[in-house]
């Protein structure tokens, strides 16, 4: 089996007037991969799904499926959620979803069946005949993200998915997308809740001003930041303050915080060992500190 | 693509890879027509036009057919003779005549006061006078009248020696009518006062609808979605197509509801030049929404809310309302220059159609014309529909939408 498809932003730059929002933008979204689009309000995430998704014009750059540029056929198998939220109001979601399906070339039948287990998935089996608009907020959310999965799409744009929904929800959400990514499908999300891009992210692109400010997978991210520790002895840890090639951040009575520019100088554990050691551990940052370190 | 399989929970029938439907517009024009079929308020408005149709044939049949019994009171043989003629014309008419005998004047009167009788007939010494309470039926008063026009001059001729009908010799007027339009004229304009009315109800109603729907899209960001499943023109090819059988079938359903009306009333014969004539009607109409319908969608891919479109709306229906106004009320040169002009000859050539013989040469142009507009508006609409529909934000004029990029 050829290896699944994926996903490539070569240097897009959209302009709007003479702001340019979108600036030379380049990153991958690899197969079975979950991306993270982080970056605070108009750095530029949702133009970039946009011209991903080809309802706004590029100014520059180009998007590659699959290595090649991507083509109209390749973006209608896509699974697409755009960030202004809302299908039909006064249509019952069975319907709608059945009429989202067909246009992506699934028949009637078949566009109804994925479209009730769907529903049926997300609690809402017994409601498909209801208008959309008297549905809760979150069951309506829900419906969008059937919407967005309905036609076994061949990878996921999701702007904000998770914004409105319950942890609940949140759950049988991620459940959802993590069989799509086992399937090789990739995802890129945006998102504000950056627990939850902790918690979901295999790669992260953090935006800014629309330049990428931060990109890798997680593990690299984490590991670029400086390395701090905890340390824990019996007695007072001010003696630390003393050691070459330690910063001490923080001390509170025994514990205290250190960067290590250098890694762990020699001899530092064995008098650590000597102030009645307790405990002594890496601190591994968060995405959201990491978030916030590249976007100060 | 095979990668879409592996998942053991999906169904065999979802792995289908998905891909653009064959026919994309149809999936909309299907959606398009019913939604507006399972729309409450549409079937509603829809049936209380049919139950109007019915009723207003109803009514002219039952106008048309029901008899009136006239009294009238007579005091003496002269006048109660001159009453028994009157009752052959009202007979005519398909009314009925009775008269009553009474002793005295003053019977009479007091008889037409209690409304006993509707009028009374005395002769006095310079002639007949017919007595009312409050007013006298025109009819009654016609035929009573000619009766005893005709009982006085036939005494007057057998007092002269002669009889009424040798005075009468050669003085009737009857009349041919010559051209070739004879006796079609109010009937044309009947009948064109149908069709222009016709062309703007549906015109506006689905026009409206067209507008709204593809605002409702824009308004919802739903394009967003079906412009990635789909190439945005399919979109609007398929709500013209849909709102446009719609408002065909409607305007077919008031037809045969009003034909099969006519019939049952028993009224077939009086209208059923009005059928000859509809085949270039119907084929002017079709022609004439299609370009109106892209404008309709441009209009409502401008707006942003609902509000935007009702003053927006504004110029669209102007040159509904010219349509209609030169069908009802342009003659001569102006009428023969609006038959020309797309969408207004939609009323104005079926008009001259109806009302007098029209080389076949213009009709056949005038509706071309009327095609290559519709097809320079769709093409047109698309362009700016394109662009406009995905711009949120405020409203955007025409001319900013020319500007628009996608």
């Amino acid at each position: 089996m050829t290896s699944p498809p994926q996903l490539d932003v070569h240097h897009l730059t959209r302009r709007f007037g003479a702001n340019v929002a979108v600036d030379d933008v380049s990153f991958s979204v690899r197969p079975g991969q979950m991306t993270g689009f982080v970056g605070a309000n108009g750095a530029g995430k949702t133009s970039t799904m946009r011209m991903i998704m080809g309802v706004l014009a590029i100014h520059g750059g180009e998007v590659h499926w699959d290595g090649r540029p991507i083509t109209r056929e390749d973006r209608a198998r896509f699974g697409y959620m755009p960030e202004e939220r809302g299908l039909y109001p006064k249509q019952g979601i069975l319907d709608q979803l059945t009429y989202l399906g067909q246009l992506r070339g699934l028949s009637r039948h078949d566009a109804a069946q994925e479209a009730t287990r769907l529903l049926e998935r997300f609690g809402l089996g017994g409601r498909t005949r209801d208008k959309l608009e008297s549905l809760s907020l979150g069951n309506q959310q829900r419906v969008q993200v059937a919407a967005a999965l309905l036609h076994g799409p061949t990878a996921l744009i999701l702007d904000e998915p998770f914004s409105g929904l319950d942890p609940v929800a949140v759950d049988s959400m991620v459940d959802l997308i993590s069989e799509r990514l086992r399937d090789g499908v990739p995802v890129l999300f945006s998102s504000h809740q950056l627990d939850l891009v902790d918690r979901l992210c295999d790669s992260l692109v953090v935006l800014a001003d629309g330049r990428v400010q931060a990109y890798g997978s997680a593990d690299e991210l984490r590991s670029r930041g400086p390395q701090r520790y905890r340390i824990r002895t019996g007695h007072d840890a001010g003696w630390l303050r003393e050691e070459p090639g330690v910063q001490v951040l923080d001390v509170d009575g025994p514990t205290a915080l250190l960067q290590l520019p250098d890694g762990i100088p020699d001899g530092l554990l064995a008098r650590a060992v000597q102030h009645d050691l307790v405990e002594f551990s890496p601190l591994v940052p968060s995405l959201a500190d990491i978030y916030r370190e590249v976007t100060r | 693509m095979s990668t879409t399989t592996q998942s053991p929970d999906r169904t065999p029938t979802a792995a289908a890879p998905a891909r653009t439907p064959a026919h994309p517009w149809l999936v909309v024009t299907v959606r398009e027509v019913v939604v507006k079929l399972t729309d409450r308020s549409f079937v509603l408005s829809t049936a209380l036009m049919v139950v109007l149709i019915v009723a207003g044939v109803g009514i002219s049949a039952f106008m048309g057919g029901r008899s009136t019994t006239f009294d009238v009171g007579a005091v003496d043989t002269s006048t109660g003779t001159v009453a028994q003629g009157a009752q052959q014309l009202i007979a005519a008419g398909g009314d009925d005549l009775q008269v009553t005998s009474y002793d005295s004047e003053d019977a009479l009167r007091a008889a037409v006061l209690d409304e006993e009788v509707d009028a009374g007939l005395v002769q006095g010494q310079d002639g007949f006078t017919l007595i009312g309470n409050d007013e006298i039926d025109p009819t009654l008063q016609r035929a009573v009248s000619s009766a005893v026009e005709e009982h006085v001059l036939s005494q007057n001729a057998e007092a002269a020696g002669t009889t009424l009908a040798e005075l009468r010799e050669g003085a009737t007027v009857s009349t041919t009518l010559i051209g070739a339009d004879a006796g079609r004229a109010t009937a044309a304009q009947v009948a064109g006062f149908i069709f222009a009315f016709l062309f703007y109800m549906s015109a506006i109603m689905f026009g409206m609808t067209i507008a709204n729907s593809v605002l409702e899209e824009k308004q919802n960001r739903v394009v967003e979605i079906l412009a990635t499943a789909i190439p945005v023109r399919q979109i609007l090819y398929g709500k013209v197509l849909g709102n446009s059988l719609l408002a065909f079938g409607q305007i077919a359903l008031f037809g045969v509801v009003g034909l099969i009306g006519v019939n049952v009333a028993g009224m077939a014969s009086d209208v059923g030049w009005l059928l000859s004539a509809s085949g270039w009607f119907a084929a002017f109409f079709v022609a004439g929404f299609i370009a109106l319908a892209a404008v309709w969608a441009v209009l409502g891919s401008l707006a942003s809310r609902s509000e935007d479109l009702q003053s927006s709306t504004g110029p669209v229906i102007g040159v509904i309302m010219v349509a209609l106004f030169a069908g009802l009320f342009a003659q001569g040169m102006l009428l023969q220059v609006a038959s020309f002009v797309p969408v207004v000859s939609s009323v104005a050539m079926p008009i001259r159609l109806l009302a007098g013989e029209v080389p076949l040469w213009q009709p056949v142009v005038s509706l071309l014309l009327t095609l290559v507009a519709a097809g320079l508006l769709i093409r047109l609409g698309e362009r700016i529909y394109q662009r406009a529909v995905m711009h949120s934000g405020a409203a955007i004029s025409w001319r900013q939408a020319f500007r628009l990029e996608s």
